[in-house]
């Protein structure tokens, strides 16, 4: 929407954004800034609510870290309208899982300020804990030293959705390696609350654009490249067989899932808590069989469940302890059920995912067409 | 070489597809013995777990039969199994099951020829596929 951006005089970036979030709190434009924040118990950075202006000095939004997906942290406190304006710093993967979160009536955005940014990326945890030791200033250096943006995961590499297209405000990250960091006002709402801050206003570097563009063709040919190899890892089945092998159904993927939201997953329930006899018939029929059982079933289930809506985070891939891709593959999938349905996840607010607008598009059954 | 006969699962709706099978039988159409048919509510209860169970035991096709858009008996329930089981083949697709081993067909209580034929096709469309890859696989 707007061509320029705003920025803080000479601060270096990380002072810039906590300038900027801290002025909205004492200004009391909002009532409280989520944001990613050090704790004093952990260098990883932590979605946290902050209420207090003073309580800044943690918060580190552009880290190059992040142990878990913040939607569904962040719809815990927009469950219901409480009448508090919240400031959501988010990732572009966590504002579409948000996103889909408000659809499915998880949570409510009305009254939040959508803070994006301009995604380079983060790292698996202790990728981003070893390259702190040698960088104390990782969140800064990490913008201007491409050796270090080398290290992001491999679903952060091949994202190609690295905008915010529906947030507020976006943090303009591309001009770092020139120590200039800016906010972008991309609705009414950021462009009020930005032009109440007194920050300078200034045209948008030349730079973001090119950054942009560049990024994008170099995200989306490695794309191509994990979704070719991903699907080796499907088909055939007896390939997915190995890619799945060693998986200890400990349902961390599905916890780490942003959309996966079900408060009772059928996977905890007596569906898959098979009595003895039961495994003991299942062995009898093949001779002998592997435990855990059904995990192909687990994962088939939940791609039914939850295809449609991937946003591609890779949170799955990072938290599972077998090193199973389960981002690559879940993604490759997604892709494709997603074509089917002609439906993008987190992209507009007001389009209704596919089970739920069921009568809607709905060409195999206005064609009388058949499977 | 002995012949290779499927063993094809069809979940049928109890109001129309499984009464057309009745009404099949009544009249003496023959239909391949290979299906074995579950009768359901309304297709619009078919839990995509059903369909996916089926395959990673081992069936060699699924056949899902509902009532005609606009008399399903839950008002809209073919109409949730006309959007969702496109999905759940577009995933079984990904893992190298062919499409063709799951269909959904509209079925009404009148149509008992339809039934057989469309039984008849189904498994013919099946024997050229060949046994599902599942068949002899520890599939876990
Ligand atoms: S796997 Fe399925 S049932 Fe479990 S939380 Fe995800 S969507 Fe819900
Ligand atoms: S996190 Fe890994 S081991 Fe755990 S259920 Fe998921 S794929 Fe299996
Ligand atoms: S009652 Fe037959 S499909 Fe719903």
């Amino acid at each position: 929407m707007s061509t320029y951006m705003y920025k803080t005089k000479d601060q270096n970036p990380i002072d810039a954004v906590k300038t900027v979030l801290s002025a909205m709190l004492a200004k009391s434009q909002v009532d409280a800034v989520f944001v990613a924040a050090r704790t004093p118990y952990a260098k990883l950075p932590m979605p946290a609510l902050i209420t207090s202006a003073d309580k800044m000095d943690d918060v580190d939004p552009l880290a190059p870290a992040a142990p878990l997906n913040a939607a569904r942290q962040a719809s815990s406190i927009l469950k219901y309208e409480t009448g508090k304006k919240i400031a959501l710093v988010l990732r572009p993967c966590e504002e579409r899982a948000l996103i889909e979160l408000v659809k499915l009536n998880q949570c409510d955005i009305g009254n939040a300020v959508i803070i994006g940014m301009t995604c380079m990326g983060r790292m698996e945890n202790g990728t981003y804990l070893k390259c702190l030791d040698d960088h104390e200033d990782l969140s800064i250096s990490f913008y201007v030293k491409p050796d270090l943006q080398a290290h992001i995961t491999t679903t952060c590499k091949s994202c190609d959705k690295f905008l915010s297209p529906n947030a507020d405000i976006t943090i303009d990250v591309t001009g770092m390696k020139d120590g200039i960091i800016g906010f972008l006002p991309q609705s009414e709402k950021g462009e009020t609350l930005l032009s109440g801050l007194y920050l300078a206003r200034e045209k948008t570097s030349t730079y973001r654009e090119k950054t942009i563009e560049d990024m994008l063709k170099t995200r989306q040919k490695e794309k191509e490249q994990v979704m070719k190899a991903a699907k080796a890892l499907l088909n055939p089945l007896e390939n997915f067989q190995k890619t799945v092998a060693t998986c200890l159904n400990c349902y961390n993927c599905r916890t780490a899932c942003p959309v996966c939201y079900c408060k009772e997953c059928v996977f905890l329930t007596d569906i898959f808590a098979h009595k003895p006899e039961v495994l003991f018939q299942r062995a009898k029929k093949k001779g002998a069989i592997k435990l855990p059982q059904d995990t192909s079933m687990f994962h088939l289930t939940r791609l039914s469940h939850m295809a449609h809506a991937c946003v591609g985070c890779g949170h799955c891939s990072s938290v599972c302890p077998s090193g199973i891709p389960v981002a690559d593959m879940f993604r490759a999938v997604a892709e494709e059920v997603q074509r089917l349905y002609q439906y993008e996840p987190g992209k507009d607010m007001h389009e209704r995912p596919p089970y739920i607008a069921y009568r809607e598009k709905n060409t195999f059954i206005e064609q009388g067409e058949d499977r | 070489m002995e012949q290779f006969e499927p063993k094809i699962i069809a979940l049928v709706c109890n109001w129309c597809t499984y009464t057309a099978a009745d009404l099949a039988g009544t009249s003496r159409l023959q239909y391949p013995a290979n299906i074995r048919m579950i009768r359901m509510m309304c297709t619009g209860m078919i839990d995509s777990k059903y369909i996916l169970k089926a395959f990673l035991s081992g069936a060699d096709g699924v056949f899902v039969g509902g009532c005609h858009p606009g008399d399903c008996h839950y008002i809209d329930g073919n109409l949730k199994a006309g959007k969702r089981i496109p999905g759940v083949g577009k995933i079984l697709e990904q893992f190298g099951f062919e499409p063709d081993r799951l269909k959904l067909k509209w079925i009404g209580a009148s149509e008992g020829p339809e039934f057989q034929k469309y039984m008849t096709e189904f498994v013919d469309t099946i024997k050229t596929l060949g046994p599902s890859q599942v068949r002899d696989r520890m599939i876990l």
